[in-house]
């Protein structure tokens, strides 16, 4: 079997020789600290991206099969063109307030790591709304990506690894470029206006989730489509879920029907943080993979949501990677945590978002090992 | 008058901040007391508001605006409270961690101590263990924030450096934020740990007590 097959066999609850092992990538911070280490070189931590060569080799140095992070098919289904990035500022402690593509100013420190925090939104109300971000929201066919490559891979049969179809974002996108707070002041103070936004961004998606199956030749049948939200915390959902279920909700079904008719019946949603509020409306409307399952310190996994939702579940992720700034006997005592979730079936472990500077080369390259003696 | 705290109550609950902020004028100018308003008309309703987010009926979203009604309305409230020789139920520096920019469950948290009548020192993000040491001298409670588990760490050695400023012990130190967890809290010394913002009231106000 080679790794398209066996993931579909996991998903399909059906037999396969071994369990693929995949990963969702690093932090950069992450990549440099190990070429610091001589693991990988200072070149490949800077030209490290998503599915390019770079990513492939230190993916079979480390002992998985792929990263999960790879798309095939898709459009850009945000804002086209992007903000142009800018620096707005620069602070006297030598911090940068930069202008990102999504409109966001966040501020840029030395010294510091993660995702770098916003400070302000272009996007505030309905003038920004009209005058820059509708303009870049319309659908046109320039959004889709060239495929023919991967086309010719897939239909040739030299692409061995899942199809995904790219989706976009019905929420999560809005909420970046407004901000959270901002986001929840709207939906009080011009609700007309938040409405209008989530309507604006569900016709676009599916525009673009139309351009991109019109793009693909009939027999050329994605594996699995997929959605980006990040909308939840450690606590639960940044948005109510009787808003998310009555205004996103319908946007989803739409889109799944549409993809339903053409033979795609996996649809998954990557969104950290604690989910559980949010994966009725999601099972309802046709989404039914959950990635990647943070586990975080409410101790996410996919057996009570299986036990409380049955099969049409499943879900990619869920591997602590907490534990590999800890030893071998954490990860062993990981993988031990995992062998029942896997005997579920319908659920393929994944390390539960990419790996941070505090995780351990060997610990990573151990947990390979293991997983592969355990599971085969 | 108690229709007017009724309302104020309401607005806060509802989010309607620009009603509040009438309702408080319109009270004060009809001579109700401003402890009432505080007590009964906006701390009750944060409570209320913290209520119902524990048990799953309010979220972020309805949090974040019932407490920017509640601000608006502190804010005509504020110079009268003075007047009415209100103490606050104490006094919080709050921070996010050194090498840690993120800000946003630090201003939850900072915003709900506020709707229950604590007054904040907000020393902002990248905050040093010598900035939350000498913050600590004047206040009765710190609060460290962390997203990130890189940034974590850092939080012993902020309570160390309070320790060490504040020799009795006076002064708590709660901690929060996405990878911190109950366990971690007591392995480091802190008084209390609190998994979202509404908890760190009650955290906040059983460390005074």
């Amino acid at each position: 079997m080679n790794n398209r097959e066996r993931i579909l066999a996991v998903f399909n609850y059906q037999g396969y020789d071994r369990l693929p092992l995949v990963h969702f990538g690093y932090w950069t911070e992450t990549l440099f600290q190990w070429a610091e280490e001589g693991h990988i070189t200072l070149e490949e931590a800077r030209a490290w991206a998503d599915g390019n060569a770079i990513d492939l080799a230190i993916t079979k140095k480390l002992g998985f099969d792929f990263n999960w992070a790879c798309a095939s098919f898709g459009a850009n289904a945000s804002l086209h063109p992007p903000f142009e990035w800018k620096i707005l500022e620069v602070l006297p402690d030598g911090s940068r307030k930069v202008v990102n593509g999504n409109g966001v100013v966040i501020l840029e420190k030395d010294g510091t790591q993660g995702i770098p925090p916003e400070v302000d939104h272009l996007l505030k109300g309905r003038r920004e709304w009209e005058e820059s971000f509708l303009p870049r929201l319309r659908f046109s066919p320039d959004r889709l990506w060239d495929a023919s490559e991967r086309i010719q891979a897939v239909r040739s049969g030299e692409w061995q690894l899942p199809v995904q179809l790219w989706c976009g974002s019905l929420y999560g996108s809005l909420r970046d470029w407004l901000g959270m707070v901002n986001s929840a002041y709207l939906q009080a103070d011009d609700p007309v206006l938040f409405d209008e936004m989530i309507q604006c961004l569900g016709h676009l998606v599916y525009e673009c989730v139309q351009a991109t199956l019109d793009h693909i030749p009939a027999d050329t049948v994605p594996d699995y489509a997929h959605f980006w939200e990040d909308i939840c915390f450690k606590s639960g959902p940044l948005i109510s879920p009787r808003v998310f279920r009555e205004k996103v909700g319908p946007h989803y079904r739409r889109i799944t029907d549409l993809l339903g008719k053409r033979g795609i019946h996996l649809i998954s949603v990557d969104c950290d943080g604690k989910i559980d509020a949010l994966i009725p409306t999601w099972l309802e409307n046709g989404v039914n993979v959950m990635f990647p399952i943070e586990v975080g310190t409410w101790q996410a996994s996919i057996a009570p949501w299986r036990e409380k939702y049955g099969r049409e579940l499943r879900g990619v992720g869920g591997m602590d990677k907490k534990v590999f700034a800890l030893d071998y006997a954490a990860v062993r005592a990981e993988v031990e945590r995992l062998r029942p979730l896997v005997e579920l079936g319908g659920y393929l472990p994944c390390p539960d978002h990419r790996l941070p500077p505090d995780a351990k080369w060997e610990n990573v390259q151990y947990y390979c090992e293991h997983m592969r003696k355990v599971f085969g | 008058m108690e229709t007017l705290i009724k309302e104020i109550y309401q607005g806060i609950m509802d989010g309607q901040h620009k009603d509040v902020e009438a309702r408080v004028q319109s009270a004060l100018q009809a001579g109700v007391s401003p402890k009432a308003l505080l007590e009964e008309g906006m701390i009750a309703a944060m409570a209320e508001v913290g209520r119902l987010f524990e048990a799953g009926e309010y979220y972020v979203p309805e949090m974040l605006v019932s407490a920017r009604a509640m601000q608006t309305g502190l804010a005509i409230l504020k110079p009268h409270l003075k007047d009415a020789d209100i103490k606050a139920a104490g006094r919080v520096a709050i921070g996010t961690v050194k090498g840690d920019l993120h800000d946003i469950g630090k201003n939850l948290v900072a915003m709900m101590l506020e709707g229950a009548g604590f007054e904040i020192v907000d020393l902002g993000t990248d905050v040093s263990p010598e900035k939350f040491a000498e913050a600590a001298r004047d206040v009765n409670l710190v609060a460290l924030s962390a997203l990130l588990t890189t940034t974590m760490p850092n939080m012993k050695a902020i309570i160390e450096a309070v320790h060490a400023a504040i020799a009795d012990r006076k002064v708590k130190v709660i901690i929060g934020g996405a990878p911190v967890t109950e366990a971690f809290a007591r392995q480091i010394g802190a008084d209390g740990y609190a998994p979202d913002a509404s908890r760190a009231v009650s955290v906040a106000k059983s460390l005074l007590a």
